[in-house]
């Protein structure tokens, strides 16, 4: 808790210099980390932070739309599809090896345009919101994830069942991001980015417009939000996230696609990174990314011998750690940290008062 | 001219005829009384003229002069009719200061895309409005509780913020549903005497719906009477007092005249 | 200052937790990435680490213990690639084994190729996974090129050219379907007589058989995993269509499920595989006494004997290698371990013909097993049994652009 509220103080007086210090220096902070993994423990601890970040990216932009503003959706892994099959095509070469379709334009182009396409699909995503709630809302964004997941399995031209195979690495020059150690100075520029993003939106008419509809739709409406614009910007926001993720996750080599990397089950570690993070709580999405990536990979060897036979219980050990703490951590370990904080403030403000009150008797 | 005037408003649920051709009119900067035993379509009629529910075929709403009858909540909020609900439908989970901000939606002067293009301008307007805002809470005596999510305040306090998050749009015209439902008598005065400065300070047009008659007596210009989805009487607090018709309906709903009375001259 | 101790403690610590994941000099590090969920998965996964287990009682190779490491993929390419980065990067591994599927050793072949670890294919058939042209990738199945061959040769030859076609959603079934398509077009100039493409556990499969029956086919070729042939195959009949139009199964009719699900539908049944349960070969014989007592398994299907082989074939590789096992000499101990594989020749196993692999980073040399052999079943249900219709040996180059 002293430790929690101490960093926080730090980052307080950090931004009263400049508003970009605290990320200024987070970013200086991370730059080393590649060094810092292979050097003392092993590279494969930059291809899991690669991961993270996809994930972080993929958490972050979910809140938007499930956290901020309330909407029940479970296609995205959907639209983390459609980024990485856009992109992923885009940049083939046309007759490649893969059989699939390509275009061969430059890794820099697809991606944008990667991105620009999955926004729109999450326009379409987010247009049962107009009309449906809850857990009707869940089951149409549910369909649509998962008719994308089905459209690729069954479309030769977008890999089918053998997937789209040796995706080009984005490069400048002769440089090739192809390595653990370049790919990670990408996707964790993109996910500190994202996150900062995330965050100008929250503090903004945008995040208070979203927030107002995920706590009551009616007030929101007659407090002058249009209440279908702002649920589909949401869905576009939280698709832009996704369609860079998915385009990320594409180009990331070995640059191979399959449709079942996009099933239900992605769908629900997604959403449980952002329960376990804390629902609506940007730092929660990062925290909950994080912690079910790593948690996921240390459990991933864990074989017990029942009636001598192996049995791999990841699956088990996962599922049930993870309703434990859904169970006694409701808000997440983002809404704790939230508690902290808050409770940081009242007492400042209160001594500060206090204070004020001593210096004028 | 009336800063709002209804002709034949109307509105059923299935077969529940909940509001019955309702003409009416507002004149500006007046306090406007609405009155009515349960269930007589006032939180209804105050649904239509939001924009919450769409009116049927042949009602007419028009607000300053422009006709609302079929705009959404959030265009006649944007043209200054703001309200407030009886059970407050605050943002429980957004801090006190963010309830008001997002009352100050409608007057955003950047686009929703802002914070992604132009984040120094959003920040510099923000800065703006959120002192505007804590002004407003100061005024309103909840400028202490400016950090707290909404649901953590008292209930009197929750009355003040969804009264300040009205204010904060900046209305023409305040819908007022029930404001002081659930107050002691002392605070039901403290609340009206606020509404009053508030009216005054912002140049504000109320239409009152309020279960303390005492309350719609003292301090309204014009009342109206609705029982059974149908108006059955307009005038002063002085000339509805005295119509029979009104004193019929509250007996109609097996109140003794004496109640009523008590009720109305208290 | 306190708080930099802190952190500098908890580094350490995460350090220290680490390091003790680190490999001990002088094991030979093996890590396998496999489909661990369905029971068969986790069968394969076993007896790999039974029979490593066993090398390793049995003195180990040159006195080394092997150190195996087996991780479930759960047939995802991402988790498989996750997985032998981290068998690679963190493990610092000798030798990978993986995958079972196709979509998941596709990818993997790029991270091996780049790393320089040799791979050991043990189940995947994807005829793509030996073109990339890498050094570093061994297959042991059959690949995928030679099934389509063996299929349309015989079906050709001995039933008939107009040929119906089931086609699941899943990649060895698309593959199975694509080479069947493609070898009987080049071998007898036919296209498909009707062509039903379904989804990968589709279980409705009534209307096509109505079509399929009113257009008097000489065979049906049911390409899907087992449980959505078995339903297939059942409901061909259940649509009355006759038992003298020949039922031809993909490459997944060889695992037990088919003909257990299946009954009586099972009977008549033939599909190209790398092993008969039904051989007569002694090893063959002992083979099944083993996976029967040990597994409870009592016609293992190729899967299972394409790991045994695997095992086999690493025992021999990793015998002639001559490895240094030093922190430092793991690059020159996988080289020395990819080219023991790639001397591996004739070697006579499970496997329904010798399995021979050379140097060079072409299919025709890592495409090390090409003998299929067709299998019929001539009983369906729990006690079901097989025989072998034909051998057929491919050459190295068929079945390439």
């Amino acid at each position: 808790m002293v430790f929690l509220s101490r960093i926080a103080d730090l980052i307080d007086a950090l931004a009263s210099r400049h508003r970009l210090l605290p990320w200024l220096i987070a970013y200086l902070m991370l730059l080393p980390l590649p060094f810092i993994m292979s050097t003392f423990f092993n590279s494969y601890l930059i291809d899991l932070a690669n991961r993270s970040c996809l994930f972080i990216l993929l958490a972050v932009g979910l809140n938007i739309v499930k956290g901020f503003c309330g909407q029940v959706t479970v296609g995205h892994i959907g639209l983390y599809a459609i980024g990485a099959v856009t992109s992923a095509v885009l940049s083939l070469e046309p007759g490649g090896f893969g059989g699939a379709l390509g275009f061969g334009l430059p890794v820099w182009v697809s991606i944008p345009i990667a991105v620009l396409v999955t926004a729109f699909a999450g326009l379409i995503v987010g247009l049962p919101s107009v009309r449906l709630e809850g857990a009707y809302l869940a089951l149409a964004t549910l369909g649509l994830g998962e008719s994308v997941r089905i459209f690729i399995a069954v479309t030769p031209a977008l890999g089918s069942s053998t997937g789209l195979m040796m995706i080009p690495a984005p490069s400048i020059g002769s440089f090739v991001f192809d390595s653990f150690t370049s790919y990670y100075y990408l996707v964790m520029t993109a996910a500190l980015v994202g996150i900062y993003f995330s965050f100008s939106i929250l503090r903004s008419a945008t995040g208070r417009a979203f927030q107002a509809i995920r706590e009551d739709t009616i007030a929101a409406s007659v407090n002058g939000i249009n209440v279908i614009k702002y649920k589909l910007l949401a869905f576009v926001l939280s698709a832009i996230y996704a369609g860079l993720a998915g385009a990320l996750f594409a180009h990331m080599p070995p640059g191979y696609l399959h449709h079942n990397n996009f099933t239900v089950i992605e769908m629900v570690t997604l959403l449980l990174m952002v329960v376990l993070g804390g629902i609506g709580n940007v730092w929660g999405g990062v925290i909950g990314a994080i912690v079910v990536t790593i948690a996921y990979d240390q459990t991933k060897d864990l074989v017990v011998y029942f009636m001598d036979r192996p049995i791999v219980i990841q699956p088990l050990v996962f599922g049930l750690s993870m309703v434990l703490l859904v169970l006694f951590m409701p808000r997440g370990i983002g809404g704790w940290f939230e508690g902290v904080l808050r409770n940081r403030r009242f007492i400042k403000r209160s001594e500060e008062k206090l204070g004020g009150t001593a210096r004028n008797s | 001219m009336a800063l709002l005037e209804t002709r034949n408003l109307s509105k059923s649920f299935g077969g529940l005829q909940a509001i019955d051709k309702v003409s009416l009119k507002v004149e500006p900067n007046t306090v406007h009384g609405l009155i009515g035993p349960n269930g007589s379509g006032k939180s209804t009629f105050f649904n239509l003229l939001t924009g919450v529910y769409q009116p049927d075929e042949g009602s007419q709403i028009s607000f300053n002069g422009i006709d609302i009858t079929s705009s959404p909540a959030h265009t006649i909020a944007e043209l200054g009719l703001a309200r407030t609900f009886q059970l407050l439908r605050l943002y429980g989970e957004l801090s006190v200061l963010d309830n008001v901000m997002v009352g100050y939606h409608p007057h955003t002067k950047y686009g929703p895309l802002a914070p992604l293009i132009n984040g120094a301008e959003v920040r510099r307007q923000d800065k703006a409005v959120r002192e505007e805002m804590e002004e407003l809470l100061e005024f309103i005596g909840l400028a202490e509780h400016a950090e707290i999510p909404a649901a953590e305040l008292s209930g009197g306090q929750r009355r003040l913020l969804a009264l300040g998050r009205a204010i904060a749009m900046r209305p023409k015209m305040l819908l007022l549903d029930e404001p002081g439902a659930g107050l002691s008598p002392v605070n039901v005065d403290n609340l009206m005497s606020t509404i009053m400065t508030l009216k005054k300070r912002y140049n504000l047009t109320i239409i009152v719906v309020e279960h303390i008659l005492k309350v719609v007596m003292s301090t309204c210009d014009t009342i109206s009477v609705l029982d059974h989805g149908q108006k059955i009487s307009e005038g002063t607090p002085e000339f509805v007092k005295g119509d029979s018709a009104v004193v019929e309906a509250y007996l109609g709903r097996e109140m003794a005249d004496e109640d009523i009375r008590a009720a109305m001259d208290a | 200052m306190k708080l930099m101790n802190k952190v500098f403690a908890g580094l350490v610590a995460t350090g220290v937790g680490l390091a003790a994941t680190a490999a001990f000099a002088g094991d030979i590090r093996v890590g396998i990435t496999m489909r661990m969920v369905s029971e068969n998965g986790q069968a394969y996964g076993q007896m790999v680490m039974d029979e490593i287990k066993a090398i390793n009682e049995s003195g180990g190779i040159n006195g080394n213990m092997i150190k195996a490491t087996l991780m479930n993929d759960e047939c995802k390419s991402d988790k498989g690639v996750a997985n032998a980065n981290k068998l690679i990067f963190q493990e610092n591994i000798h030798l990978l084994i993986g995958s079972t599927c196709s979509s998941v050793s596709l990818p993997i072949v790029d991270v091996t190729a780049k790393a320089g670890v040799p791979q050991m294919i043990p189940h995947s058939t994807n005829s793509k996974i030996t073109q990339k042209g890498s050094e570093w990738v061994f297959r042991i199945p059959v690949s995928g090129r030679y099934y389509g061959g063996v299929n349309a040769k015989y079906v050709g030859e001995n039933i008939g050219t107009k040929i119906a076609y089931i086609c699941a959603a899943d990649a060895a079934s698309v593959g199975d379907c694509a080479n069947m398509e493609k070898q009987m077009r080049a071998r007898f100039g036919v296209d498909p007589a009707y062509r039903a493409d379904v989804q990968e556990k589709e279980v409705d499969f009534r209307s096509h058989m109505q079509k399929i029956k009113s257009m008097n086919v000489d065979g049906i070729l049911v390409a899907a995993l087992a449980e959505t042939m078995a339903r297939a195959l059942i409901q061909s009949y259940e649509a009355g269509i006759s038992e003298d139009v020949r039922r031809i199964g993909s490459s997944s009719a060889s695992n037990a499920p088919v003909p257990k699900i299946a009954g009586d539908a099972a009977k008549g049944v033939f599909f190209t595989a790398a092993y008969a349960a039904a051989d007569n070969r002694p090893i063959a014989k002992l083979f099944n006494e083993m996976t029967r007592k040990r597994y409870g398994i009592h016609a293992p299907d190729h899967d299972f004997s394409q790991a045994y082989d695997l095992v086999r074939i690493m025992e021999i590789a990793l015998n002639n290698a001559d490895l240094k096992l030093e922190q430092w000499s793991l690059a020159n101990d996988r080289t020395a371990i990819r080219d023991a594989i790639a001397s591996v020749e004739g070697y006579e196993g499970l496997a329904s013909g010798p399995i021979s692999f050379c140097a060079a980073p072409t299919p025709q040399c890592r495409d090390g097993n090409r003998t299929a052999v067709l299998i019929g079943y001539t009983k369906g249900g729990e006690n079901f049994e097989t025989e072998v219709l034909a051998r057929v040996t491919m050459e190295p180059d068929f079945g390439l652009e």
